[in-house]
């Protein structure tokens, strides 16, 4: 266990973090040297004439110091909170439905998978099903699913995670099932000269040998849980989590646009971590076999 | 007759197997072949490629259905033989289950068979004794050598105790040096659990060596042509290798072998 914290440690300070980190640096140097360009050159390509595509004015772009200081100013004139302490909160109600989300997303992901693997004809005709209606825009179910959650008497953050969930199961299906379709002839013959039920092949044979593919699936479903929770807080009465407060401050945008970035850089952070936590699980699950993937085969 | 055939262990009665797809012209893979197998014995199909040994094998061990004739198995259909375990297999390549330990791969067919898990323990323990691998009894299969992971193959094949194993060119993988030490092996392994045996195999020495019946077999169609008798007696050691009746036997089967490439020579 502790060699899992120490690699997830690893994870978060080791080579990709510090990528990471790079990344938002020089993402950091390139905003601020647009905004020294644009404020020199009055927005304008010199000779061409040409506007710049977003204006360099701290309205629109505000200084990066602007909006890493947004993070410790009053959430607003009325109340007593930082704003990083008020995105923590809300980071609590947006992970609560990310977590349930996730969760029932891939439970009936692989349920799905499992149906589809044990019935190949119900995979030719609902496969191609499933991943149209992933095409389906969130944004015009979010209000559907709302109303719909409205009546059913489930607490009220429940429908957000429904969209959360919506999201995940076409990921999670599909890569499950490419999993379970991975054994070799070889392996599958063995299971039938030890005349194994269908369940034991699934147990022992097809689900083992999904995980590796599993697990890219649920890192895909990781982020699209996130979005989805996002995007349903949106739409949701209730008024709180992570999306609902970049809406509140995308209507006060003028008075301090600083704090709608640094929401969405905090929701951003919250979505790798997420991720983070599902590359851990996979490191838990996979660690005695990843080196057979890599190493010999016979 | 019908008693004397409940006896034998494999009755193959007059099996073709001809392979169709759509458009292409049909292959007769086996054409009227027909063997019996008494139970004890260890025997080998022999043959160039594309003669139809694997299918043989596949035939018996229901992987693949005849397009006529029959296979009993102690009297039993091959699909009733399976589905009372009483085949083991052992394939070119290993095939453990990369996430499982040596131990527990071995324990997998006691498993499926529902056996309770003290009783599957000891088999494992004997197992491991049986294949000298009781120290990589924790290991996965990438921290053991090709030769080691052929063992294990051969020690799951074997945890059910079934009536017959089935082997498909098990050390067609493995280098020259391998191949002996792990022929030595499975002779050793035979001797003490004497199960019928069908080796499907392409190396002569291999076939002259540990079985006590050789069937030489020629493609297009896939035929037996001889059927050759190894009077070598058991338990055989290195030492027989270098027996003036092994090299004896050796050559009887490469004649046999070298007419069956002659006659297709000239529709290669």
């Amino acid at each position: 266990m502790s060699a899992g914290w120490q690699k997830f440690w690893r994870g978060l300070t080791g080579k990709n973090m510090r990528a990471l980190l790079l990344f938002a640096w020089g993402s950091a140097i390139i905003w601020e040297l647009y905004k020294y360009l644009g404020r020199l050159f009055d927005d304008r390509i010199p000779l061409l004439g040409i506007g710049f595509p977003v204006r360099s004015s701290n309205v629109s772009m505000p200084h990066v110091w602007s909006i890493l200081g947004a993070f410790f100013q009053k959430t607003n004139r009325a109340s007593d909170e930082v704003l990083v302490t008020t995105l923590f909160g809300q980071a609590m109600v947006t992970l609560r439905v990310t977590i349930v989300g996730f969760t029932l997303g891939v439970v009936v992901g692989m349920l799905f998978a499992i149906l589809l693997v044990t019935i190949p004809s119900l995979e030719r005709a609902l496969l191609p099903w499933v991943v149209a209606s992933h095409t389906i825009p969130l944004v015009a179910i979010a209000p559907m699913v709302m109303i719909w959650g409205g009546r059913s008497g489930l607490p009220i953050w429940f429908p957000i995670a429904i969209i959360a969930a919506f999201l995940c199961f076409v990921p999670v299906t599909i890569n499950a099932l490419r999993g379970m379709k991975s054994p070799t002839n070889v392996r599958v013959e063995l299971m039938r000269s030890y005349a194994a039920r269908r369940h034991q092949r699934l147990m022992y044979l097809q689900l083992p040998s999904s995980l590796p593919h599993l697990f890219g699936g649920l890192k895909i479903a990781a982020t699209a849980s996130v979005v989805g929770a996002l995007v349903g807080e949106l739409s949701a009465g209730t008024g709180t989590g992570l999306g609902r407060t970049i809406l509140n401050f995308t209507y006060y945008y003028m008075s301090g646009p600083e704090k709608l970035y640094a929401t969405i850089i905090f929701s951003g952070l919250v979505g790798i971590l997420f991720v983070k936590f599902i590359s851990l699980i996979e490191y838990l699950a996979c660690r005695k076999t990843q080196q057979g993937a890599k190493g010999r085969h016979t | 007759m019908m008693q004397e055939s409940a006896q034998r262990a494999i009755e193959i009665d007059s099996v073709t197997k001809v392979f169709e797809a759509v458009g292409m012209e049909p292959v007769i893979a086996v054409q009227d072949v027909s063997i019996s197998i008494e139970a004890g014995e260890f025997v080998a199909l022999l043959g160039p490629s594309g003669c139809g040994k694997s299918t043989i094998l596949r035939m018996i061990g229901d992987l693949t259905a005849p397009t006529r004739g029959e296979v009993r198995v102690h009297g039993k259909s091959a699909r009733q033989a399976r589905e009372d375990h009483d085949y083991g297999m052992v394939f070119q390549e290993a095939a453990l289950f990369d996430w499982r330990t040596t131990a527990r791969n071995i324990e997998l067919p006691l498993k499926i068979l529902g056996m309770d898990r003290s009783e599957r323990a000891m088999r494992v323990q004997e197992m491991l004794e049986l294949i000298s691998l009781t120290d990589f009894a924790n290991h996965y299969p990438w921290q053991l050598s090709g030769g080691m992971q052929q063992r294990v193959a051969i020690a799951r094949a074997l945890s059910v105790r079934p009536k017959l194993l089935l082997m498909d060119e098990p050390l067609g993988a493995l280098d020259e040096m391998n191949r002996e030490h792990l022929q030595n092996e499975f002779l050793d392994v035979w001797t003490k659990t004497r199960t019928t045996t069908v080796l499907v195999t392409h190396s002569i020495s291999e076939a002259v060596f540990l079985a006590n019946r050789i069937f030489i077999m020629s493609p297009r169609p896939g035929r037996v042509v001889k059927v050759i008798m190894s009077p070598l007696p058991y338990p055989r050691t290195a030492e027989t290798r270098r027996d003036p009746q092994f090299f004896e036997v050796e050559s009887e089967v490469r004649e046999a072998l070298h007419g069956v490439i002659r006659d297709k020579a000239l529709d290669v």
